[in-house]
């Protein structure tokens, strides 16, 4: 392997692993941990899997037909079933949207002192500036870069010393003490949706036709994502741990995003609080672009509209105008003064339901011999996606029910 | 006409056996032209809708077709709100 | 092209990406007319993209298509091939395609950068 491929991989593992946490996540696992420790560890292990499984897929997809996922729902499934599958995912869309942006105003508030409801705002402006003028890699490394200030979580989880036995023992599904059988399973079913959202596989795919990606790159991308989502979810791990160590035995219920940040600066002091503050503000920050961009490739590609950060703005005025609007919707979801953590829950809950409709295109399309050729889908591929798509089944049936029974996880 | 409308509509033979609805057109590309040759009617599986099922027929150089029966259109009698064809 | 090939329409041709000469995206095949339904040999000889077109393709359709302009007609001459897309001859705006993007081209081309 050549010096440059060497460093293309790990350039593209270091912008996954910070690139992979988002508000959901720091939220459903800092949480978890607050109420049951480490005992919900186990979830993360089956949540990485998942989105490794199906983003191999929407990524060889991509790289082989050339076109996106989303692209091939509609001559799939119809105009009417396509037409529904939009309209969920941009809904969802918006409201991921609108939660990492509250995540991204709130740690500016944090680093700055200035009010929330000012820095919203500005917020917005800042991530659809970058949008703007960033070329599509770069705001994937720019953001994923920053993005590992996150890593001071694994520093700090490290340093609060955990009993590493309870640790090893929160991998193995067990037993749910310090709360109830319901609040377990709401858990379960919000730390799997934090993992596996649908936004990261349309962006994802998208991403791979507007670098081009043929076969060759493929492999490589594989590589690169497969190992960056596996760090990424030893950095989940860390949230859990930190949260399962420091929040549960003093009884401190994290209803605040700031909550995490604290746990840094238990550990790590002004340093450490700085790094987390970075960390999540441009993982968040980043989440954010992904999901307006998801939402404007989604447009385009049902419409058959131009699109991609390639072309100029205003030749693909419509794909541009999506993504600006899902900016500008989110940007009035948040204004509303919602709390934020609970627009985060609603938001993984609402794209858990939504799941199934996201996933069982890429794998139909996967098995699709005329599209992929030799490339289809692989027993092992189909076993997993298949098995997985049974899990999130179940999950989006039970998703709502749960969260509406433990009222949001407070029992 | 539009496809639009022609899909879905009912098939009945003269002598009133009803064949399903019309889930696709069949037809033939040639010379510049896109001629309509049959019919496929009756039940699309819920996986044929999605593609799957096509025996690799296509490609992304190709068109697809089902490996459904077609009605060859001369058998079409007329078109109103049922497709009705010959026995 | 002198090869004949069998094709069903819905599964290969309808709601499939249509793409202009230059490569361009300029819509999908949103329905087709058929002309010659009472005669022996019925062809397609248009395409419809866009605006109405959607309004006999269910209830959501009949609502996309109250919000949108009217459809453009391309007539079948040109096509120039079908495979997993259908590609037209000619750039999409001399078949008069993508004026949606020229309509907001206008308003994002205010943005510097553009």
């Amino acid at each position: 392997m050549s010096v440059k491929n060497v460093l293309a991989v790990a350039l593209g593992i270091m912008s996954a692993i910070g690139g992979f946490v988002d508000i959901g996540d720091l939220v459903f696992n800092t949480q978890a941990g607050a109420i049951f420790g480490f005992q919900l560890l186990w979830v993360v292990v089956i949540g990485v899997v998942g989105i490794i499984v199906y983003s191999e897929m929407c990524g060889r997809v991509s790289a082989v037909a050339k076109r996106p996922v989303f692209d091939l729902v509609r001559e799939r499934t119809g105009f009417g079933a396509g037409l529904a599958t939009l309209i969920a995912s941009e809904i969802v869309n918006l409201m991921t949207c609108a939660a990492e942006i509250g995540g991204v105003a709130i740690c500016f508030q944090l680093l700055s002192g200035l009010p929330y409801r000012l820095l919203i705002p500005l917020a917005v402006i800042g991530l659809a500036v970058c949008s703007w003028v960033l070329p599509f890699r770069w705001l994937e490394r720019v953001f994923g870069y920053l993005g590992l200030g996150l890593l001071v979580f694994a520093v700090a989880a490290i340093k609060l010393h955990p009993d590493w036995g309870q640790v090893a023992h929160g991998f193995v599904p067990g037993s749910h003490s310090g709360g109830s059988l319901m609040v377990y399973l709401y858990f379960v079913v919000g730390l799997l949706g934090a993992a596996m959202t649908p936004y990261e596989v349309y962006f994802y795919s998208s991403g791979a036709v507007e670098d081009r990606w043929g076969l060759k790159e493929l492999r490589l991308n594989q590589v690169t994502s497969i190992i960056g989502y596996v760090l990424g979810g030893f950095l989940s791990f860390a949230l859990m741990i930190v949260a399962g160590a420091l929040f549960l035995p003093l009884g401190i219920s994290p209803q605040f995003l700031g909550t995490p940040a604290l746990a840094a600066e238990h550990a790590l002091g002004q340093l450490g609080l700085l790094l987390a503050l970075v960390g999540i503000l441009f993982a968040v920050g980043g989440a954010a672009i992904e999901t307006s961009f998801a939402g404007g490739y989604n447009m385009a590609q049902f419409f058959g509209w131009r699109w991609g950060k390639r072309e100029r703005p205003a030749r693909a005025s419509r794909f541009t105008l999506s993504w600006l609007a899902i900016f500008a919707l989110a940007l009035l979801l948040v204004m509303t003064g919602y709390d934020p953590v609970k627009l985060t829950e609603f938001s993984v809950i609402f794209s858990v339901v939504a799941l199934p409709l996201t996933y069982l295109p890429i794998l139909l399309i996967a098995n699709d011999r005329a599209y992929m050729g030799s490339n289809v889908n692989g027993k092992l591929a189909n076993v997993l996606g298949g098995l997985y798509f049974l899990l999130i089944l179940v999950i989006a049936v039970v998703a709502i029910p749960l969260m509406l029974l433990t009222h949001g996880g407070q029992g | 006409m539009r496809i639009s409308e022609l899909l879905n509509r009912e098939v009945v033979t003269e002598s009133g056996l009803r064949l399903g609805r019309v889930h696709d057109i069949r037809g033939e590309l040639a010379g510049g032209r896109l001629r309509i040759t049959g019919l496929c009617a009756g039940k699309l599986g819920v996986l044929e809708r999605y593609g799957v099922g096509t025996q690799g027929s296509g490609g992304s150089s190709e068109p697809k077709v089902h490996g459904h029966p077609v009605i060859p259109w001369e058998r079409v009698v007329r078109v109103g709100t049922q497709v009705v064809i010959r026995d | 092209m002198n090869k004949v090939i069998d094709v069903d329409i819905a599964l290969s041709i309808l709601d499939h990406q249509l793409v202009d000469g230059d490569g361009q995206n300029c819509g999908k095949v949103d329905d087709l007319e058929i002309a010659g339904l009472d005669t022996d040999s019925p062809e397609i000889v248009e395409i419809i993209v866009g605006g109405n077109a959607w309004r006999s393709r269910g209830l959501l359709g009949r609502l996309a298509a109250r919000l949108s302009g009217d459809a453009v007609h391309v007539p079948w001459p040109e096509v120039d091939s079908v495979t997993s897309v259908v590609t037209l001859k000619r750039p999409a705006a001399e078949l008069r395609l993508n004026r949606g993007d020229e309509r907001w081209a206008a308003l994002v081309g205010k943005v510097p950068g553009s």
